[in-house]
């Protein structure tokens, strides 16, 4: 683990009353080069009668928006994905125990010689915390972070399987372009689990991409012969090429 | 005995046949793709069942669990009756505290034995223990 890190070109965005979820996403999602404000989330996070974002929501909106949403939860965690570049939004309580203040921010940034963890966390500076005192604050929000990426890259320290879950998740809101990237970024770093090649082979299917569909579940099938599920979609698509 | 055995087989060939059949007929009439998501949920847990049977049948492993004064076959047959979910929670529970290494090695032969020697009550390391003291 390195000492420190330090992630180039997050966005530093004021947020709109209220609207520190859908920030926090804006700026992961801006520093990934697109082109999305905290109003565009905001439409599909928000819930006006709560005056906040519902952790559910943080994660379905970005997958709405085409990206590759999964939970981490430890501090080797969250150290790591910083230390890959990836920033990583946390779920904190700003305030006393009376008087809670629940906040998402982005870590962009650690430095343990000089005791401090480096947020953007809705205002036009940057956030500086110790150790002790991030903690604190992460801890009242059971240590709940989220990793949100363009379908091209992946998080380094979440199992495989729930990334192969965010990648259906990407197809069950209907991302199929989104979901057939992260399949087929996935395939390369995991060549030997035939899943990868089984979801690119249903994602590209869903785009009309009879070909492509028919080629990555062939692939599947070479990677393990013995899947029924592999054998039946891809009979089901050479039949619909025949036909 | 042997016009028996023969007719048995017959009998099997013509099931067997009628087998393949009604399998194709299955895979020709489907009707849409089969989902990813299924597909994920279904070969994971049994991937993990797997790994964790596969770990308590080592022989290291499972010299320790009788010398622990356990039945192997007893384990297992525990370990059978956890749900996927249950499993699924082990193995994540496991590489957590594994610190984010691969849950391969040493600490993963601890934490199976762990696992048997919670399954019969002797230990509460992990979460789905059902154990009340």
């Amino acid at each position: 683990m390195p000492t420190r890190a330090q992630i180039a070109g997050v966005p530093l965005i004021q947020q709109e009353d209220f609207f520190c979820g859908p920030t926090s996403i804006a700026m992961v999602m801006q520093w990934a080069g697109a082109d999305v404000s905290q109003q565009d989330v905001a439409a599909l996070a928000f819930s006006p009668g709560a005056g906040g974002t519902y952790l559910a929501d943080m994660i379905g909106s970005s997958r709405r928006l085409g990206q590759l949403a999964v939970e981490v939860s430890t501090f080797d965690q969250l150290l790591a994905e910083v230390a890959a570049g990836h920033p990583v939004i946390v779920f904190q309580n700003l305030g006393l125990g009376i008087a809670p203040l629940w906040h998402y921010g982005v870590v962009t940034g650690y430095d343990f010689a000089r005791d401090e963890v480096y947020l953007n966390s809705g205002q036009l500076e940057q956030m500086v915390m110790p150790f002790a005192v991030f903690e604190r604050t992460w801890r009242r929000g059971d240590f709940w972070g989220l990793v949100v990426l363009p379908p091209d890259q992946l998080p380094v320290s979440v199992a495989q399987t729930d990334i192969l879950s965010a990648a259906a998740a990407l197809e069950r809101v209907e991302q199929f372009q989104a979901a057939a990237t992260l399949y087929e970024t996935g395939a390369e770093e995991w060549p030997d689990n035939w899943l990868w090649q089984f979801g690119l082979g249903n994602a590209r299917y869903a785009l009309g991409d009879l070909q492509g569909a028919r080629q990555a579940l062939r692939r599947a099938r070479a990677v393990d012969p013995t899947i029924p599920e592999v054998r039946a979609n891809l009979a089901f698509v050479e039949a619909e090429l025949a036909g | 005995m042997g016009i028996l055995t023969l007719s048995k087989k017959g009998v099997a060939v013509v099931l067997s046949a009628q087998l393949l059949f009604a399998t194709q007929a299955v895979t020709m009439a489907q009707a849409e793709m089969l989902g990813t998501e299924a597909a994920i949920g279904k070969y994971t847990a049994l991937a993990n069942r797997d790994a964790l049977l596969d770990e308590m049948q080592r022989e290291d492993i499972r010299a320790e669990i009788v010398a622990l004064g356990v039945d192997p076959l007893e384990a297992e047959a525990r370990l059978a009756a956890l749900s996927d979910a249950e499993i699924g929670t082990i193995l994540t529970q496991m590489e957590r505290d594994n610190a984010g290494a691969d849950v391969i090695g040493t600490l993963f032969t601890i934490f199976v034995i762990l696992l048997v020697t919670d399954l019969l009550c002797f230990t509460r390391f992990f979460n789905f223990t059902r154990c009340v003291r």
